[in-house]
């Protein structure tokens, strides 16, 4: 997935202006920068959420926008950051949405669309709960059952709005090597939005970083994520360290 | 689960039970077997009457309800509103005054009482999307909008008919409901318009239950949001057309039905559009009926103990407060 200079500009004023970057296949690529940099935004254009004032955004060789919807939903799925839903739906009836992008709205499921939502409900340890309404789930369940149903759409790439955000430390992790996973057993290729800078080290293969919607540098994490650049971009003294352990760390130290 | 088949079992005995009891009794009293074995061989006089007379009010009253609280489900849906309903939305009211629109100018065609109450409906509906589009048809701004619309129709409609009345002719002179003198030919009327509308209610059902998720998840799983919108809504009002041109303006059915639906039989479209045909149309037969029984010989009509009854429910889902944002 590549895209080139790619602007973007909302009330007629512009925020982004002829970015150029691309998202390596197989890859698990992390946004980070400071609030407002764009992050989000950057990754709602790429999955057709909001539309580009100018520039390109390419899949496979084709413009995102020549995809039919439905098309487009079997390439790329989205978790949100913040979800809505009913309070009585099931684990399993929520997952289902999932297929929607593969059938017609009163086919019944197949063979096919049976796989996929059982393959989602194993890949996020869910299947004891498919029978549970989402309400009665923990903050990480929750998340969970929301990549789930991505995952049902059997898409080669799967983005990740600030998964982390609302979760403790505990589910923090888990949900990052389940990402981890999804990326090295199942080959997906995952785009996601990070804040911590820790977590951004370990777990991505490649780190875009923003700030006031441009890019301000984009590589691997250990090339990007440096004192230097973070003053530059956050405004934040950093200690970037490393021991045999834990592999490279960052502390902040002062602003 | 249980709950489920319970309720379903509960409201098909409730809606036998009611039309049998609204058939036999009245200002012409039958027994049970009696009217059982007119129907079946047609040889009471008096059975005869209540077919002629008292079925056609019964069809319509059931079809009413259904019709109703079906629309109401959709309304709710599409609108992400609780309080969505085609009377308190004024959806009502615009297909009651192009209805008489349509009575007074092209009396000629057959449909065109429902065709012009479809037209006046949709132009209520806009009129609600457009002045409440932009906040997100927040419950309250759609209700405010709606008692708007529905004041201007109600209003349109008196003065067409007090304009009439100086030229002498005659027009359905009241806004309020009328199940008073249904016939047969109604019956062929909203049989087969309210059935049509019903079923395809319930053939969008799925994405019904689609929009409980938020419009940005709808999109990213490939759907075209605004088309599945309009199709909805356009079922929801010619529901609300079918009823509003053959029964007149019922209020709070909408709203009272598939609320308490949603409790006993969740909120899954599939049962819920079934569950609340069948409890509408108790609701609704059992208004009128009570209505035709209550000071007889003289009647209180349906719309009257809805409003009677509606009024305080809307209250009660006002002062619920902050669970309106969620369906």
């Amino acid at each position: 997935m590549e895209f080139k200079e790619l602007s973007f500009s909302y009330d007629d004023k512009a925020f982004m202006e002829k970015l150029e970057g691309k998202i390596e296949h197989n890859k698990i690529t992390t946004i980070i920068g400071p609030n407002g940099c764009g992050k989000s935004t950057l990754l709602s254009l790429l999955a057709r959420g909001q539309k580009h004032s100018a520039g390109s955004i390419t899949l496979d060789g084709k413009d995102i926008y020549s995809y039919k919807h439905k098309d487009f939903a079997r390439k790329i799925a989205m978790v949100n950051q913040t979800n809505h839903i009913s309070e009585d739906m099931t684990v399993e009836e929520l997952i289902q949405f999932g297929r929607i992008p593969y059938k017609k709205i009163w086919k019944q499921e197949n063979a096919d669309d049976k796989d996929a939502i059982e393959w989602a409900l194993e890949c996020t340890n869910l299947q004891n709960y498919k029978d549970i309404p989402v309400s009665a789930l923990s903050g990480g369940q929750r998340q969970r059952v929301w990549i789930a149903l991505a995952l049902a759409q059997k898409t080669e790439i799967l983005f990740l709005d600030e998964p982390t955000t609302y979760l403790d430390i505990y589910h923090q992790l888990e949900l990052l090597s389940l990402i981890r996973e999804l990326n090295q057993v199942h080959g997906i290729t995952i785009v996601m939005v990070l804040h911590d800078m820790n977590q951004a080290l370990r777990y991505s293969d490649m780190v875009i970083v923003m700030k006031s919607g441009a890019i301000k540098a984009y590589g691997p994490p250990k090339q990007v994520i440096t004192q230097e650049k973070i003053k530059e971009i956050y405004d934040v003294h950093i200690a970037v360290n490393e021991d045999d352990k834990t592999g490279l760390y960052i502390v902040p130290l002062s602003i | 689960m249980n709950k489920k088949i319970i309720s379903f079992i509960v409201v098909i005995l409730a809606l036998v039970g009611v039309t049998v009891y609204s058939a036999a009794k009245g200002s012409i009293s039958v027994g049970m077997m009696t009217l059982v074995d007119g129907v079946l061989h047609r040889n009471s006089e008096e059975v005869n009457v209540i077919i002629d007379l008292r079925f056609p009010r019964i069809i319509v009253s059931i079809l009413t309800g259904a019709i109703l609280a079906v629309s109401g489900v959709l309304f709710q849906s599409v609108m992400r509103n609780p309080l969505a309903d085609a009377g308190i939305m004024g959806i009502s009211a615009g297909a009651s005054f192009f209805t008489l629109f349509g009575l007074l100018f092209l009396p000629s065609l057959f449909i065109s009482s429902t065709l012009f109450a479809f037209l006046g409906g949709a132009v209520s509906c806009c009129i609600i999307y457009m002045l409440s589009w932009k906040s997100g048809l927040k419950p309250l701004r759609v209700i405010l909008t709606g008692i708007a619309v529905s004041a201007m129709f109600t209003g349109l409609r008196e003065a067409l008919v007090n304009i009439c009345a100086y030229f002498n002719v005659t027009v359905g002179a009241s806004n309020a409901s009328n199940l008073t003198m249904k016939t047969w030919e109604d019956v062929e009327l909203i049989v087969p318009l309210g059935m049509l509308g019903i079923i395809l209610a319930f053939l969008v059902s799925p994405w019904c239950n689609m929009l409980k998720l938020q419009d940005k998840k709808v999109v990213q799983l490939g759907v075209n949001i605004q088309l599945v919108r309009i199709l909805i809504s356009v079922i929801a009002v010619f529901l609300a057309a079918v009823a509003t041109s053959i029964a007149g303006i019922i209020v709070f059915a909408g709203l009272i039905i598939p609320h308490i639906s949603r409790q006993l039989v969740g909120t899954n479209h599939h049962i819920l559009i079934p569950f609340s045909a069948l409890a509408g149309a108790f609701l609704i037969l059992t208004a009128d009926t009570f209505g035709r029984l209550l000071i007889a010989p003289l009647e209180i009509p349906a719309s009257t103990i809805m409003a009677v009854i509606g009024g305080p429910f809307l209250i009660f889902l006002l002062r619920k407060g902050d669970k309106l944002n969620g369906v």
